[in-house]
């Protein structure tokens, strides 16, 4: 055989067994990588397999045409057997029929007596249909020695088979008279416990046939009977090696009434038993069949309701079998009515809301292990479901999870290793080398990766919703808040902000205004740090403001910062406006910004920081006629020339300003520079003569007292940056 | 004391050539066999492969000489009678269908989506034998599944594969004889 056609065939199926569309890309993007052939080739096998299975079953279909084809023109005329009783009283082969005990899906079940070897009593069943008598016993004798191997105290033995003289197939078994496990445990209001130690028993029994090499295939609340046993309960399982006698006519040609028959529900059967696609039918399928018996012992009902499954007909129960996923016993109960849940629950003898308790968790989880679709995810063995059961039973943790989205994970990655632990793994990774291992450790890595990533998702859209929350709130406070401050309740305003941890992006003008008005309320009573409290969020928000507007709450921010002497903040402050608006090439704004920056005695950095800003000022005041020049505008000119040493600069801005401004604060502000100009520069007198002027005016202003004030007269923070250079300017002269 | 039974005791002793005496013993008790049941069996019954295997075995060999192992190779060498045995009843169907004149199906000449289930075990016995000769083992589980009937299980046990090959070799193989055919067509 060619590698190439190896490494195809480990690929493909590798591909086939991955559902997830995604996976299976990942997987081919990977497996495939720099190899477009195979990558084709691969995608060519998976887009036809389809067609491929259909292509194959319609020749399997073939196969079992009618016989003709091996004696054409020996058929004879039908001679399908019209009666389905046996005479009570007649014999069939050595038992002679005692008494008709019951009727089942696919036949009469007799209660009939054995003469010879020894004399006893038995069950003897007849298959209803005119079958192919001769292929069941056929099949039941290559049973036989498998079916005789079992000895167990809950199963019934099965002794023989046989034809009648109708020509259908019989079946002799250990007679067992008992009622169906389901109905015993109801009629005796078994609780919960009490029907899951006989449900282990049951499983026990199923064990012991699958140790032998028996799989039941029909296993059934009707095929569980539970007999009394020196007044105990002893259930026994009837019927082995009878569902594979006739199975060839459950797998061949498969009509559904032929199914209905036979079977009598699909509530029972495993996915790949609705299949029919084959003859591949192993232990597995018991399990399952124990999984919707557990389900029915414990609410009541099946996963699927058998008479549903059968009315939707053949291809929608398969799906349905296939893909549907059952609700949870705990969850069925739920969306029961009132009366029924109240008799489910008294029949298991409890009260329903604790019937439904005790199911949840760990009961539901056995179960859905148990129902699995994929069988290979089952338990592996009943005796591993009947231990799981007893691990419910002794309070211990049971080894059925939850499917948590992270065991979703492992289950996928779990999936894949079996994938790539296939024999085909092996014989490609020593074809492609490292290939199959890379593939997995990536994957693996992939899937934990991905879980990180979805983890971290949810916790980011968590955050984010909290935070989307708080703003929500936030902008109803501050809403309320512009309404306090518009009736001019600053003091409930200010509380109502302070409440605030998150601003909104973008609030109402309303909503800055009343962060603005509360905080110059507040400044305007000397609160300094509560009115910074004010001003600073207005920093962090983007604003629709006009620059105008911007430029002012930054001057009444940067004066309460340095009012409050509190250097940190401030400092912060002014590295905020240089990042907002260091490269604007609007030269009042940077004048504005530039002054608010200089308040107290800038470091290296935040001048250089500035520089462009003020060449910026510089060029859009410098070419201004002097008849439209407008001082008041340009205080920090003689500021920007004093805090860079330029003295002179400095006095001659200042003579100009203060004789512009009489009275005003640029006038006091102007003064006061040029007293600290003088000084460094040497003229003593001048300078105490220009501060004496500036300290008149400014504490004639606070005297007065502090008002909102307006842009010829200097607004409130205008005279506080005059009273802050002041006291620079004291100090200075003062040392 | 039957012919087979001898043969399957000489392959219980190791002897090789045994194998190859198999196989025309097994056809022609399934010849018999299914020729023997038509006196019973209505018209319309259908007959099973693995029915009429299982029933080969059971009146062939008596149940005091069964051997498991023995088991193995007569259903390996009856899935071999059966193939030949269902390719020949195709062959004779497809031909009636067809007019006596045409002595063979001319696969060239068929459009794969009208083709009759026996023209479709025709094309895959002859994508089959293309298969024989790239993967000898893949082709073997078609044979034994397909035409002996065999379970995966069984196909694993007969050939002393694991079952997870057993499904992929299954997988694959109808893929590939998939794609065979239609490529011809």
């Amino acid at each position: 055989m060619s590698a190439s056609k190896q490494v195809e065939d480990a690929v493909f199926f590798t591909a086939l067994n991955l559902t997830d569309l995604g996976q299976r890309k990942l997987f081919l993007d990977q497996a495939c990588a720099g190899n477009p052939g195979l990558r084709a080739a691969v995608e060519d096998l998976l887009a036809a397999q389809g067609d491929a299975e259909h292509f194959i079953a319609k020749g399997r279909a073939a196969l079992h045409l009618p016989t003709e084809a091996f004696a054409s023109g020996m058929a004879t005329g039908a001679d399908e057997p019209t009666r389905l009783d046996e005479e009570i009283g007649t014999r069939v082969g050595r038992y002679k029929l005692l008494q008709r005990i019951g009727e089942g899906g696919c036949g009469v079940v007799y209660m009939a007596e054995q003469e010879e070897p020894v004399h006893r009593r038995v069950a003897l069943k007849v298959i209803k249909l005119g079958m192919d008598t001769k292929s069941v016993i056929a099949r039941f004798d290559a049973e036989r020695q498998a079916l005789a191997l079992m000895d167990h105290p809950n199963i019934a033995r099965v002794l023989d088979a046989g034809a009648t003289e109708a020509g259908r197939p019989y079946f002799v078994m250990e007679l067992v008279r008992g009622v169906r496990i389901t109905e015993y445990c109801d009629q005796n209001h078994l609780d919960t416990r009490q029907r899951l130690e006989l449900f282990i028993q049951a499983c026990h029994a199923i064990q012991h046939a699958h140790h032998k090499g028996v799989v039941h295939r029909d296993i059934k609340p009707s095929n569980i009977l539970v007999t009394m046993h020196d007044g105990v309960p002893v259930p026994k399982v009837i019927d082995f090696g009878i569902a594979k006698a006739i199975e060839g006519k459950l797998t061949e040609h498969t009509l559904f009434t032929a199914y209905e028959q036979l079977v009598g529900t699909p509530a029972y059967m495993s996915p790949e038993q609705a299949e029919m696609s084959g003859l591949d039918v192993d232990t597995r399928s018991d399990i399952y069949s124990l999984g919707v018996l557990l389900y029915e012992l414990l609410t009541g009902r099946t996963p699927f309701d058998g008479k549903e499954l059968m009315k939707s007909g053949l291809d929608q129960m398969r799906r349905t079998l296939r893909e549907k996923e059952p609700q949870r016993p705990s969850n069925i109960l739920t969306t029961l009515h009132g009366t029924e849940l109240k008799a489910t629950a008294e029949h298991r003898h409890a009260e329903a809301p604790k019937l439904i308790s005790l199911l949840k968790g760990d009961l539901d989880w056995i179960v859905m292990k148990a129902l699995e679709k994929d069988r290979a995810r089952r338990y592996e063995t009943a005796n591993g479901l009947a231990m799981d059961v007893e691990r419910y039973l002794l309070n211990e943790p049971v080894v059925a999870r939850p499917p948590s989205r992270l065991y979703r994970f492992q289950k996928l990655v779990r999936r894949n290793k079996l994938v790539f632990a296939s024999g085909a793994a092996v014989s490609l990774a020593l074809v492609i080398g490292l290939g199959v291992s890379t593939v997995l450790f990536l994957k693996e890595k992939e899937a934990w990766r991905e879980q990180a990533r979805l983890r971290e998702e949810a916790q980011r859209s968590q955050q984010r919703e909290n935070e989307l929350r708080l703003q929500a709130e936030a902008k109803e406070k501050i809403n309320q808040a512009a309404i306090y401050v518009s009736q001019e309740r600053f003091d409930e305003a200010d509380q109502l902000l302070e409440t605030i941890k998150t601003l909104p992006p973008k609030p109402s003008f309303d909503g800055v205004n009343a962060y603005r008005s509360v905080g110059e309320w507040l400044a305007l009573q000397g609160r300094w740090r509560e009115a910074a409290n004010r001003f600073l969020p207005l920093m962090q928000i983007d604003r629709l403001d006009e620059w105008r507007v911007v430029t002012l709450d930054y001057q009444a921010c940067g004066a309460v910062l340095a009012e409050c002497g509190d250097r940190e903040r401030y400092a912060q402050f002014c590295q905020t406006a240089v990042i907002n608006y260091g490269a604007t090439t609007n030269g009042d704004m940077a004048g504005r910004i530039l002054k608010t920056c200089l308040l107290m005695p800038p470091g290296k950095d935040l001048m250089a920081q500035l520089r462009l800003m003020a060449e910026v000022a510089d060029q859009y005041f410098a070419p201004i006629p002097e008849k439209d020049f407008p001082e008041w505008a340009v205080i920090h000119l003689s500021l920007w020339d004093y805090r860079q040493s330029n003295y002179g600069q400095a006095e001659a801005w200042g003579q100009r300003l203060a004789g512009r401004g009489k009275g005003t604060a640029l006038e006091a502000t102007a003064r006061v520079i040029m007293a600290m100009s003088c000084y460094k520069s040497g003229q003593a007198e001048e300078a105490r003569g220009e501060l004496a002027q500036g300290r008149a005016l400014i504490e004639g202003k606070f005297k007065a007292g502090l008002d909102h004030g307006n842009g010829a007269d200097g607004f409130w923070f205008d005279w506080i940056f005059a009273r802050l250079l002041l006291r620079e300017a004291d100090g200075l002269l003062g040392a | 004391m039957s012919e087979i039974t001898l043969v399957l005791q000489a392959i219980g002793r190791g002897e090789s050539k045994a194998s190859e005496d198999l196989l025309p013993l097994v056809y022609d008790a399934l010849r018999r066999l299914a020729g023997a049941r038509m006196a019973h069996e209505a018209a319309g019954q259908t007959l099973q492969p693995t029915a009429l295997v299982h029933e080969a075995w059971l009146q062939l060999v008596s149940a005091g000489e069964r051997s498991w192992q023995n088991r193995a190779h007569f259903f390996g060498a009856a899935a071999d009678a059966m193939r030949r045995i269902l390719i020949d009843k195709a062959r004779r169907k497809s031909r009636l269908k067809r007019g006596a004149g045409q002595a063979r199906l001319d696969i060239d000449d068929l459009e794969l989506a009208q083709t009759t289930p026996d023209d479709n075990v025709l094309l895959i016995n002859e994508a089959l034998e293309k298969l024989e000769r790239e993967d000898p083992e893949q082709a073997r589980v078609v044979v034994l599944k397909f035409f002996g009937g065999l379970n995966n299980q069984e196909v694993a046990e007969n050939m002393g594969l694991s079952l997870r090959t057993v499904e992929r070799q299954w997988a694959c193989a109808k893929g590939r004889l998939f794609r065979w055919v239609r490529a011809q067509h």
